[in-house]
């Protein structure tokens, strides 16, 4: 290595902080039940527990959108889909210590592919809403805010973790025993 | 940072414009697929380690730019899609400040050797 300055306790050889931190996951793990809080109301409103959804802006867009042909092309409503997937980044965000990068890849690469995914549909259905079906859904959007905006925090350690894995195989380790923690 | 941020506003400003300026048909889809994409992007540039997706917005923008010019709509379109497009081309070819150190980025993974000392993003 160049003669760089040492990293902090816990970063990643080469980084300038530990994505693994607390205060690194913990705004993430909060915004991701942020946004469990809303698609969770918005899958109960799909399954008729509520008879209205809130809706301060688009007028019948929130109902049109949420009855829409797409919200049922899978057996569950596509708002309890973005649940679980909230639930999944938050979970997977919040498995493991300060040092998971290395510790437990597997879990951090699960919480990116959580991450990743989950953002990418979210921009899909935000094209869709007035695309296919002439109307805004309030709370769509701000679930997909929510989505778009974890992307970029939670892949730092996605990165740190791939990483780790790239040095065990070019050190001749075993990749997949480092990827389920064991390195 | 500063510059992606006027993207995302961009992206933004695209999504209200078929409303905004009453457009229909082809322009009004240009703007709706465009938007969006340009403003989740933008947002995602923001993070020094994902700053590397500025590149599809540099493509996304010029392509805007294009589909403004050549798609038949009234002239407040035209000029809303193309000034948006080569402004979201033009700020997103810029990369910004990139402060922290990221132990060589993306290619210390894809990388076969020993990646060399430069930082994430790109």
């Amino acid at each position: 290595m160049t003669a760089e300055p040492a990293e902090p306790a816990g970063a990643p050889p080469g980084w300038s902080y530990n994505p693994s931190s607390w205060p690194q996951r913990l705004p993430l793990i909060g915004v991701a039940l942020v946004g469990l809080g809303i698609a969770g109301y918005l899958a109960l409103y799909q399954w008729g527990v509520f008879g209205s959804v809130f809706e301060p802006f688009f007028g019948d867009g929130s109902r049109r959108i949420l009855h829409s042909s797409v919200s049922r092309l899978l057996p569950i409503p596509d708002a309890a889909l973005g649940a679980l997937g909230y639930v999944l980044d938050a979970v997977s965000g919040a498995v493991g210590g300060e040092r998971r990068w290395r510790t437990l890849p597997w879990v951090v690469i699960v919480f990116g592919v959580a991450v990743g995914p989950l953002g990418a549909v979210s921009i899909l259905l935000v094209i869709l809403q007035p695309v296919a079906f002439h109307a805004w859904c309030t709370l769509c959007l701000a679930s997909a805010v929510i989505s778009v905006l974890m992307i970029g925090p939670a892949m730092d350690e996605l990165l740190a973790s791939l990483q780790y894995l790239a040095r065990v195989r070019r050190e001749g380790g075993s990749t997949w025993r480092a990827f389920r923690g064991g390195g | 940072m500063a510059a992606h941020a006027v993207v995302v506003a961009l992206g933004l400003w695209l999504m209200a414009s078929p409303a905004v300026l009453g457009l229909t048909g082809a322009a009004r889809v240009a703007a709706l697929v465009a938007g969006p994409l340009i403003a989740a992007l933008g947002v995602i540039a923001l993070s020094e380690v994902t700053r590397g997706v500025r590149w599809a917005n540099v493509v996304l923008g010029a392509a805007l730019a294009l589909a403004g010019i050549l798609v038949a709509q009234p002239w407040p379109g035209h000029v809303s899609a193309v000034a948006a497009g080569l402004l979201t081309a033009a700020l997103s070819l810029a990369r910004g400040r990139v402060t922290g150190r990221y132990g060589g980025g993306w290619r210390a993974v894809v990388g076969g050797e020993e990646a060399p000392p430069r930082e994430a993003g790109g």
